[in-house]
């Protein structure tokens, strides 16, 4: 009997992996199988040690006891089947020793602990969490591992009861108590219990593979093939002209278009909603929310897979429906920010960016379906190089009467090249920025040009909204321009500038040394060149750009130059978006709070009378929604602070 | 258009007001119009449309079906390919033969020419104004449709009609533009913008991104980035900061006005005349002296 069970229940899991397994091997292909260290770390981090998991105490407290009690439970499923054949069968080498029995009382305990803790959270916290999940298949799963573990801890007492322990009963203490229960003991229930047991742990792993609880396997995989370089650069198009047209892809049009670990991505959810938490459109009131997308893209993807194999199968075409509108909607699409926080929230390395940006490709690029208002922002940056559509020979106007080098064609870069971007070129509030700043690089000595008129929108807004192809235009004409003027330093203002010309830009062929502007006043006051900043009279709160902190890990060397600054309770890693990010800066946002409003009143709160910013877009977002919420707070640049301390 | 390719058009009308359309139509190259008044069509939107058309298809079997650009029209294509299941081009800016045609995709950055694959009869939806209407002189003979619903396609009623009035010229073409801001303070305020409108006659009112968001107006008044472009005689710019996202909608005006009390505001800086002070002393003066001069 045994061996028909264990044979049905390793056949059904075996024909699921099946198709699993080939689903994944559809995906179209991207490059996760280098800088294996950093992966091995990772999975130590972020799987072993869990983490992101431990950043909230109790359901954190409830993962490790379950997750970490089946690690070590593992040799007890074979002990159970090993016991079903031969009731005195022992486990060998560990089998009988002391130790072992102490950690299997243990660890079984806290896994019946943590579903408890678990059931509390959910039962009683509830939180929001959860909104959209599948609660009823959690209660399931989280009864299934209650029965396992139960079986487990009552096998073991009646097996003491009986006389059959192998360790001293002293070394089992949950079993030893709960052997009171069974009296003298008896063989019958010692038998019933046993079977119990390998019953359901046979039971769950059919169910596992067909349910979210499939994470249990894929999670570990899919945080071993997560990004290991900066959260900010997206992976390039390859648009491969050559091909036969209906092969060219622009992105994700249907399911076969997901590269293999977005299809890894969607197996490993488990519907936990701690990137509903964090994300800005949820959290405002939008469509979006990361964890829905993904659950819609993975119901998708099992609905409409299957067939695109068996068509592949006989050799047929399958036209598969799109996945916008039939799995997400274009709403949801455009809701994101890409400020990142679900992706660094998720605690199994899904990477919701990447399908945002991938569907969006497709629909740019192939169906030229975006909110209608963006359409300004392609055509001036086809047409002017800017989003605003201004006249790039005014480019250096923001620097009248200040001393600024503008490069000309043909002479050489100094130091640094200060790379300004649109915003602080143009628009009157990012200006007094890079004013300040240019104040403060004079100051220190530092020898810096700029590229005038000759310097493009980097391309991050038209990438971030999916128009690949002016991306790479744009990314590839400035890399031209740089690499012509020799330039090998660059300090951005813009984070956004500066994630690109990092990150992104080094894929198409330029590499240059890359900071930040907070980065280099930093080290500037650090060796002595600036005055240590002061904010006298200011009572200041600095708020982290997505561009600057969660995808670039830049969060001390701004917070150094705004001293006794009040933090906000979203600050650091868990920072709130401004609302610009991923080219929402040139969308309306129509449905719900403003994400600006709610990000100002949270500064507001705070008391500071001054909210530190060290991004144009977070400037212009910022400060709008102070007039909007109607609260007297002075926006400033970290730069200008600093500079109004030269005085 | 559709006589370039063909001489054998046919058109179809449905509900009221349809059998009076057919001599238009015939006078526009139609030689039978499919033609039905019953209300049912305007009652219930999208599917007893889509019904009749699928029939008349499967009767007449034509190569290419056009679509005007309505609302209606649009509904009632992409039902008949859901029915058909032949190939819908949306938004064509000409139709090239029966199964080519042209289109503007990137914002109208890019002109592509599709070919239209797939089974007969090809549905494309031309885009408004795209092609001018060429009279023939001809007649169309009208062909009643028989109308027979099965009941489902009626779940879908039509509850209310509502139709926003616009009131005086409309943005883009007015010949002064004035534009209301945050600092008007409250949406009632507006209602003074609208007066001076009035005294200058062909004068529209705009707003800036942050008064269409704090929902004073509707962003179909919004100016800017996001909104619309005008390039009047005569822009005026009323408690407007002039935020970039603002100035790219305007700075094409031949004269910028600006009036606002902050005299750092940027707008001061695009402006043709900029006057510092207190719009509610300022707009209502103006307003009167506009009316004094006219002799209104």
């Amino acid at each position: 009997m045994l061996v028909a069970a264990l044979a049905v229940s390793v056949g059904v899991f075996a024909r699921r992996t099946r198709l699993l397994a080939a689903l994944v091997r559809m995906g179209r292909p991207v490059a996760r199988t280098d800088h294996v260290a950093t992966r091995v770390r990772n999975e130590a981090v972020i799987v072993l040690a869990q983490r992101k998991l431990f950043q909230r105490l109790a359901p954190g407290l409830m993962h490790a006891f379950i997750f970490w009690g089946f690690l070590v439970l593992f040799p007890t499923i074979v002990h159970a089947m090993g016991a079903l054949i031969d009731p005195d069968f022992a486990l060998p080498v560990i089998g009988g020793t002391r130790w072992f029995a102490l950690v299997v009382d243990v660890f079984a305990t806290l896994v019946a602990v943590g579903v408890g803790l678990a059931f509390f959270i959910r039962k009683l916290v509830r939180p929001k969490r959860f909104e959209g999940s599948h609660l009823r298949e959690a209660d399931f799963i989280l009864l299934a591992i209650l029965g396992i573990v139960a079986t487990l801890l009552l096998w073991n007492a009646d097996r003491i009861a009986l006389g059959l322990n192998e360790a001293p009963a002293a070394w089992s203490p949950v079993a030893n108590l709960l052997s009171g229960l069974f009296g003298r003991g008896s063989e019958a229930t010692e038998r019933a219990l046993v079977w119990a047991h390998v019953l359901i742990i046979l039971g769950f792993l059919t169910y596992i593979p067909h349910s979210k609880h499939l994470h249990i396997v894929t999670a570990a995989i899919n945080v071993f093939f997560g990004k290991t370089g900066p959260r900010g650069r997206l992976e390039p198009l390859r648009i491969d002209l050559e091909a036969p047209e209906e092969e060219i892809r622009f992105g994700a049009a249907t399911v076969s278009d997901l590269t293999w670990k977005e299809v890894v991505d969607l197996y490993s959810c488990t519907e936990c909603g701690r990137c509903q938490d964090a994300c800005p459109a949820s959290f405002t009131g939008k469509a979006l929310s990361p964890k829905l997308l993904i659950m819609d893209l993975r119901d998708h993807l099992f609905e409409e897979g299957p067939n695109v194999l068996s068509a592949r199968a006989g050799g047929e075409d399958h036209e598969s429906p799109p996945l916008v509108p039939t799995a997400v909607t274009d709403e949801v699409v455009w809701d994101c920010v890409t400020c990142g926080a679900c992706v660094r929230e998720c605690p199994v390395s899904i990477e919701h960016i990447d399908h945002i940006v991938d569907l969006r490709r497709n629909l740019v690029m192939a169906e030229s379906r975006f909110p209608q208002e963006a359409g300004a922002l392609l055509r001036n940056l086809e047409s002017s190089s800017n989003p605003w559509g201004q006249p790039q020979a005014q480019r250096a106007a923001w620097a009248d009467g200040l001393e600024v080098r503008v490069l000309e064609p043909g002479e050489s870069a100094p130091e640094y090249l200060f790379w300004v971007g649109c915003a602080a070129s143009f628009d009157d509030r990012a200006r007094n920025g890079a004013r300040a700043l240019v104040r403060l690089l004079n100051s220190a000595g530092i020898d810096f040009a700029i590229l005038g008129p000759r310097e493009l929108c980097t391309g991050d807004p038209a990438r971030r909204m999916g128009h690949e192809y002016l991306f790479q235009t744009l990314a590839e004409q400035n890399v031209e321009t740089l690499d012509g003027a020799g330039v090998r330093k660059i300090v951005a203002s813009c984070p956004h500038c500066f994630n690109t010309l990092a990150n992104e830009y080094p894929d198409y062929g330029g590499r240059f040394e890359v900071v930040h502007h907070t980065e280099l006043l930093a080290r500037l006051v650090r060796d002595g060149r600036l005055a240590p900043p002061r904010v006298d009279g200011r009572s200041v709160t600095y708020h982290d750009p997505c561009y600057l902190g969660r995808h670039n890990g830049i969060y001390d060397e701004p917070r150094s130059l705004v001293p006794s600054s009040v933090e906000m309770p979203r600050h650091g890693e868990r920072s709130f978006c401004c609302g610009a990010g991923g080219a929402r800066m040139w969308m309306e946002e129509r449905v719900g709070r403003q994400i600006a409003d709610v990000r100002v009143e949270e500064a507001a709160d705070t008391g500071a009378d001054t909210l530190a910013v060290a991004c144009p877009y977070c400037m212009i977002m910022l400060d709008d929604g102070t007039k909007s919420v109607g609260k007297d707070l002075d926006v400033k640049d970290v730069a200008q602070l600093m500079a109004e301390s030269l005085e | 258009m559709a006589r370039r390719l063909t001489d054998e058009i046919e058109a179809v009308a449905l509900g009221p007001g349809a059998t009076e359309a057919a001599p238009a139509l015939g006078g526009h190259g139609a030689r039978t119009v499919h033609a039905s008044d019953d209300r049912q069509f305007e009652d219930h939107p999208g599917a007893p449309a889509a019904h009749v058309v699928a029939r008349l298809l499967e009767e007449h079997r034509p190569n290419l079906v056009l679509f005007s650009t309505s609302y209606a029209s649009r509904d009632v294509a992409g039902r008949l390919q859901a029915l058909t299941g032949s190939t819908l081009m949306a938004n064509a800016s000409a139709v090239l033969g029966p199964d080519h045609a042209r289109g503007e995709i990137l914002g109208g950055t890019k002109i592509v020419e599709v070919e239209l694959r797939g089974p007969d009869p090809k549905l494309v939806s031309v885009r408004p104004k795209a092609i001018a209407a060429e009279p023939s002189g001809g007649t169309a003979t009208v062909a009643p449709v028989r109308v027979d619903l099965p009941d489902e396609l009626r779940r879908l009623r039509v509850v209310e009609r509502h139709q926003e009035e616009a009131a005086g010229p409309k943005l883009e073409g007015a010949k002064v533009v004035i534009a209301g801001g945050r600092g008007l303070q409250d949406p009632a305020n507006f209602a003074m913008l609208d007066d001076l409108a009035r005294a200058i006659g062909d004068a529209a009112v705009g707003a800036s991104r942050a008064a269409v968001d704090a929902g004073w107006v509707p962003y179909s008044y919004q100016i800017g980035q996001t909104g619309k472009t005008v390039k009047p005689e005569v822009y005026i710019g009323v408690g407007i900061s002039g935020a970039l996202q603002h100035a790219v909608g305007m700075k094409q005006a031949k004269r910028i006005i600006a009036i606002n009390k902050d005299p750092d505001a940027p707008i001061f800086g695009l402006a043709d005349i900029g006057v510092v002070g207190d719009l509610f002393e300022v707009v209502p003066a103006l307003t009167e002296e506009i009316r004094r001069r006219k002799g209104s």
